[in-house]
Parts: C-alpha cells; structure tokens; sequence
C-alpha cells in the first residue's frame, strides 16, 4: 500500500453528481464536504484503470474504499464522542447523578461558540480557520461556572450527603430535578437563541485531506479537516483530563468521594463542594465537544436531545464510572455509527447504535471497558 | 481532649444515644466496649459530624465541634478510622494514604509520617501502587489506620478495627495500635468487641449499652468491676 501526496480538496459540485453516488452514504450526513470529490476521483480512477477492470475488482475496491471512508469517519466524530461520553462520565462517576440536561448543556457549549465566535469577536481575532476551536474551548470555562452554579442553586440540594443519608428513598428528586432543567434550558434556548439552526462557519469543515491514491489508484479516502483539527483537540482535552484525575490532588480527592463520600468526609474532603466541580467539569467538557461539533453541523435547542442519547449510551459501553472507559465508549459509538452507514441507510445510523448497545448489555452488562460495578 | 456532655443522637426519628458523657485526655488510650447496637459506631460518626446530635455538646480541644463542618473536622486533628474499613477502592494504597494526608497538617509532614507508616506497616509499601480493592481484609484494615495516621492527628479514633478479621490478623492490627499509642503518645479512642484486649491496653474504658454510658473507669476499676468480669470478661 502507497500513501499518495495529501492534497487539498474542495468541495465538487455535488449536485450534479450525487445522483450517481449512491454508494457513497458513507460520508457524515452532517458534513457532505468530500462527496463530490470522491465522485470525481472515483469517474478518475476507473478512467486510469481503463474500462478493462472487471465489475467484481471496482465492487470490491468501492468497498473497501467506503469502508475506509467509514472507519476514519467514525474515528473523527467518535473522538468527540468521547469527549462528550467523559464528561457525563465524571458527573455519574462522582455524584451517581443521571444527568438529563447533559445533552442541553452541550447545546449551551455550542451556542456559547457560536456567540463567541461571531458575536465577542473570536472572528476577529484569530480569524476563521482557528476561531472556531478558540470559541469551542471558550465554552469549556463558560459552561463550567455555569455548572458550578446550577449544581450550587440547585442539584447540590438534592444530592450528595444529604441523600445518601437518605438512599433508601431512590434518586426520584435528582432525576426530576435535572429533567426539569432540561426542559428549561431547552425552551430557554428556544426563547433566547431562536429555533433557526444555526452553525459556525469554517473553511476547514469543507475541506479534506485526501489519502491516495493507492491501491493502484482504485482507492482513495477523504479526511476531512476540521473534523481532523475538533477530534485532536478532543483527544488533547480528554487526556489532560485524565492527567488531572490520576495525578493532582484534586482529582485524587474526586476519586475518593466517588469511592466513598463518607470516609472522604473523614479525611477532611468537602464531599459537596466535589460534586459541584465534578458536575462543572462534566458539563464543561461535554460543552467544549458541543463547541467542537458547532462548526460542522447546524444546531438549533433541542440538539441535545440527539445526544444525550449517543452519550448515554457511549457511557454505559464503556462502563459506567471509568473515565477512559467512557471515552472509548464514545468512540465506539461513532465507529458504529459510521460502519453502519456501509449497510444501512443514513436514517438507521442511531439504530445500529442501539442493536449494538443492546447486545452489549445483554452479554457484557458491566461495558466494553468496565469491571464489574461496585455496590455502592 | 475530647469532651462529650450530655450527648443524644439518632437516625431520623429512631433515637440511638441518650445522654452520653465521655472524656478522653490528651495521651490517653480510652475504650468503648459494648454490645452490638449499643451506639458506639453512631458515637464516632456524631464526632465525625456524619450524624446530628439532637442534644448535647461535643468539644475538642475546648473547641465547640458542632460548629465545625464535618469535613473541617479531619483538618482539627480528628483521625476517623470507621467501621469495617471503608477504603478506598479504586485508588492505589500509595493514592489511599494521599488522602489521608489530606490535612494541612498531614500534607507537612507527609514524608516523616509515610516513613513511619511503612515500619509499622511494611506491607503497605510493599503494595504501595496495587488497588487498595486488592488487599486483603487484614491488610486493609492496616491501610485504613495508616491513612488516619497520614493525616497527623492528634486524636485517632478506631472503630472496630478487628472486626471481619481472621483472629491472627485481629491480634497483629491490636498489638499495632497499641505500639503505635506506646511510641508516638497518641491519643486513641478505641470502640472494640473484643472486651479483654480492650480493656487490658486501655487506660480508661465506658462501657456503652443501648445508648448509655451504663459504667465506666480507669483500667484497674473495670477490670477488678463484678459485672465486667461476669457479663464481659467470663469471669
């Protein structure tokens, strides 16, 4: 196999060629960019290798090529959903709170990247290829006081000490409490950002990388840059995270108080006063994954809805409570998704998430990358 | 050091302790005998302030406790070694003692104390990075008194320590603690089952049954006690 020179790639004409790509479901349905291109190599490449190649060899190279296509879409998007699947993560982790208005604080993450990219001047400053990443990790800060407050306001009155004293009455209030929240922060966001979708525009999300020709030119696949730039900065987030949890006192002391509130109290841990940074950085990191997604697909209020449900189901593959679990859970997550598009039609693609999902708790109910659950 | 008056505690609205007075002087090693559900594991944790009192006062060093959060507890002084271990887990014995050595005071002399920690305790730097989960009963019990030493107390207070212990592993942590109390003059509270063993190191010991200080003495009383020897000491 040859690795051919990375060219640019800009986006074709699609319309004209889309009707002839109907094997090319492959690509992100959020992010086309690369669709044109790949129709316009592909009438390249059978011209190269003449009409003489047989249809079985051009089947099987369409193949692998859209499977490859998948495999580095999946990766792509599946690095944020990771990010993402961390931060739900580290709230559950440490608080054993659902968070059903962790879906509407990404779209909090999105819009804050959106406001700060076009609106305080992001765009200006650093101009639109890298403000748009600027903006996402904006949201990050942003989103965590605003964590830090709701927790302080709100969550932190019905979770923590007070309810574990309590636990024999179930977690009926928190699940209320953070499901009201969701229908506030989206119907907020309806009232306050309007139900237009909206995105933020880069020059990076429609263009692609292009690794080819190879495989005597009957294959190339496209990456697409932006999503290159967001799943690298995702990694970057992620790990730094994780480096913050295993080595500094701080996430020592959140691990503690997940391990056991109570004998962290003894050690002189403000068992509260974790769960509220626990739920900001939660939020915030999945807020910098929404701030991420922001500039290659549009948004509207309710986009959380879509995916707290990717999240929550990348988190329970990846077992639940394990950071870098949740991670690979995300990821796995995207690799379905993508994959699934080389069988399925596009509309299907969160379906295959769920027949995998579910095959994975019938078989492995602790997840993919879990031990066995504590009882705590 | 510690002054207990008066002191009523319970869960909700199941009252476990009525009026328990208790004083512990500084150096001192003091006992808690009793029997099961006689209020002695709630006792701690009303010290720790994991439990409200809904009577009484609780003061440490003359200071009120019950105005001290239960988290600024820990940073006074008062190492809480609870019942039946509570470890944790998922952190490495090294992370486990970290934690301890959570407190201002603890964090200072982090290096002396760790020091010390692994001659009374080889084991633990032995294991110093495997889970704390791993250990076994005995060795973890040794990692839940070494994460209270970590803090530098002033006050230790053991809860149980042999329970769910092999008898022999039972007898290594007893004889740990009382050389401990021996060679640093710590002062320790100790709630204990084993009534002989704690008694015979104690230098004053309360006997609590359901909820109330029904005797207590310095070690010659108890031990000379009639009904200490009949009901505890078979006697």
């Amino acid at each position: 196999m040859m690795l051919g020179d990375w060219r640019r790639c800009w986006k074709g004409k699609r319309s004209d060629e889309r009707a002839q790509s109907t094997y090319l479901t492959a690509s992100l349905s959020p992010r086309e960019g690369g669709e044109g291109e790949r129709s316009k190599a592909r009438a390249a490449h059978l011209l190269r290798s003449g009409e003489k190649a047989g249809d079985e060899v051009i089947a099987v190279s369409q193949f692998v090529e859209n499977f490859l296509q998948a495999l580095v879409a999946g990766l792509l998007t599946g690095a944020i959903y990771g990010l993402m699947c961390v931060g739900l993560s580290v709230i559950f982790g440490v608080m054993r709170v659902i968070n059903f208005a962790h879906g509407d604080f990404m779209m909090l993450g999105m819009y804050v990247a959106y406001y700060a990219f076009g609106v305080l001047g992001i765009h200006a400053v650093f101009g639109s290829t890298l403000g748009p990443y600027v903006a996402a990790l904006i949201a990050g800060p942003v989103i965590f006081l605003a964590g830090i407050l709701v927790h302080w306001l709100l969550i932190g009155k019905v979770t923590g000490m007070r309810s574990s004293a309590l636990r024999s009455e179930g977690h009926y209030a928190q699940l209320i409490l953070t499901l009201g929240l969701a229908l506030i922060l989206q119907n907020g966001g309806l009232y306050l950002f309007g139900s237009t979708p909206v995105s933020i525009s880069t020059p990076l999300a429609s263009n692609a990388w292009a690794l080819g020709p190879m495989y005597r030119d009957r294959i190339e696949v496209f990456v697409n840059q932006g999503q290159t730039v967001a799943a690298f900065i995702a990694v970057v987030v992620v790990l730094a995270f994780v480096m913050v949890m295993n080595r500094s006192r701080l996430g020592k002391s959140l691990r503690a108080a997940a391990d056991n509130p109570e004998a962290a109290t003894y050690m002189g841990i403000d068992v509260t006063q974790s769960h509220r940074l626990a739920f900001g950085f939660g939020v915030a990191i999945t807020a910098i994954g929404g701030g991420l997604l922001a500039s290659g697909t549009s948004f509207q209020p309710y986009v959380g809805l879509e995916y707290v449900i990717v999240m929550y189901a990348g988190v329970v593959l990846g077992g639940l409570g394990s950071v870098s679990g949740a991670f690979l859970g995300g990821l796995t997550i995207g690799l379905v998704q993508q994959m699934s598009t080389l069988f399925l039609p596009n509309q299907l693609q969160n379906t295959a998430i769920f027949v995998v999902f579910l095959f994975i708790v019938l078989l492995r109910p602790q997840g993919l990358f879990g031990t066995a659950l504590r009882g705590t | 050091m510690l002054d207990i008056e008066r002191l009523s505690a319970g869960y909700g609205m199941v009252p476990v302790l009525h009026e328990v007075t208790l004083r512990v002087k500084p150096g001192e090693f003091a006992a808690i005998v009793g029997p099961n559900g006689a209020g002695k594991t709630t006792l701690f944790k009303t010290v720790s302030g994991i439990v409200r009192p809904t009577a009484g006062s609780i003061r440490f060093e003359g200071r009120d406790l019950l105005a001290v959060a239960p988290a600024a507890r820990a940073h006074l002084g008062i190492a809480h070694i609870p019942e039946g271990r509570q470890i944790f887990p998922s952190l490495t014995v090294l992370e486990n003692l970290q934690m301890g050595a959570y407190t201002e005071a603890g964090r200072r002399a982090w290096k002396e104390n760790l020091e010390k920690i692994h001659t009374w305790f080889p084991v633990l730097a032995e294991r110093a990075k495997a889970r704390a989960g791993a250990l076994s009963g005995g060795q973890q019990q040794m990692l839940a008194i070494a994460r209270g030493l970590a803090s530098s107390p002033k006050l230790l207070m053991l809860d149980e320590p042999s329970m769910g212990l092999a008898p022999v592993a039972a007898d290594e942590i007893f004889e740990r603690i009382v050389s401990i109390h021996e060679s640093s003059g710590l002062t320790v509270l100790l709630v204990e089952q084993r009534v002989a063993e704690a008694l015979h190191f104690a230098d004053r010991g309360y006997v609590l049954e359901a909820g109330r200080v029904v005797l207590e003495g310095s070690h010659d009383e108890l031990k000379s006690n009639d009904r200490i020897r009949q009901a505890y000491l078979g006697m």
